[in-house]
């Protein structure tokens, strides 16, 4: 009986890792975005400052490509309405792995208690 | 376990720390330290950008000063060719994620000047931050000097 427990504890606890790991990784995506987000920020206010004739490059590989300025300026808004959305979902993602985790961890806890009964009993 | 996991972020809502055991201080000492970490790290990286504006800003100014002068220009770290300048009254910023923009002098070094300062402001921001959560490290560090202290009188109390 303890040895069935004691395996399901063990199974339990790679499931716990598992989440870990995976809500690390959310949280880092989700730096990521978001230092993206600031640079786009940025960006987009600097584009406003520019004045209407001014000439606007976009790096493409390793040349200059010249480019619209409306086009730019729409360009990166639509650029941060994507990342706002992907934060949005890593958001959903990070909240939804949390909850995992906790009900995870309360499921090993109460195998931990659960093994140390039958240790006691046995 | 489960009391640990549930230590509140500090910064987040007042605790009283002598309420908390030894545990609990040390695993919130360890958060303070990375966070203090991250801070140092931050300000290291912010420290590095400054300069570049600083000194981006600085070769705008000594632009103007090379019209018509011939210059000596990097292909390699080691081999130069000469040229000149053609147009010293314009040059092209990189304002970030691959866009470029063409600047007069002027608009170059209010660009610059922007960013010092918006990177200088950000720094603060970031050192204000840090002596707040030195300070919540320091209360922890004797908080748990004290509980230390509290156990071992009691442990010679019970053997005494």
């Amino acid at each position: 009986m303890a040895d069935e427990v004691q395996k399901k504890l063990q199974k339990e606890f790679e499931i716990y890792n598992n989440l870990k790991k995976e809500y690390h990784k959310a949280v880092a995506l989700k730096q990521q975005l978001d230092s993206q987000l600031n640079e786009n920020k940025a960006v987009k206010e600097e584009l406003a400052l520019l004045k209407k004739d001014s000439e606007v490059f976009k790096l493409i590989g390793p040349v200059l490509v010249k480019q619209d300025l409306e086009e730019a300026r729409q360009n990166v808004s639509k650029r941060m309405e994507y990342i706002n959305k992907e934060i949005k979902r890593c958001d959903g993602n990070i909240s939804a792995l949390e909850n995992k985790q906790e009900a995870v961890h309360e499921n090993l806890n109460k195998l931990k208690s659960n093994l140390e009964h039958l240790k006691i009993s046995a | 376990m489960a009391t640990i996991s549930s230590a509140p972020m500090p910064g987040m809502q007042q605790i009283d720390l002598s309420k908390l055991n030894i545990h609990q201080l040390a695993k919130l000492k360890q958060q303070l330290d990375q966070e203090l970490n991250v801070f140092q790290d931050s300000l290291q990286t912010l420290k590095i950008a400054q300069q570049k504006f600083v000194e981006s800003g600085e070769s705008v100014e000594k632009l103007t000063a090379a019209k018509g002068k011939t210059i000596l220009v990097p292909l390699t770290g080691s081999m130069y060719v000469p040229g000149t300048i053609v147009d010293t009254d314009n040059v092209i910023i990189d304002i970030g994620t691959g866009y470029y923009a063409q600047k007069d002098i002027e608009g170059a070094k209010d660009y610059f000047k922007r960013k010092v300062q918006f990177v200088t402001e950000q720094m603060e921001k970031i050192q204000s931050m840090g002596v707040g959560k030195s300070k919540a490290r320091e209360a922890i560090c004797m908080m748990m000097e004290m509980k230390v202290q509290a156990q071992s009188q009691e442990k010679k109390a019970s053997t005494s």
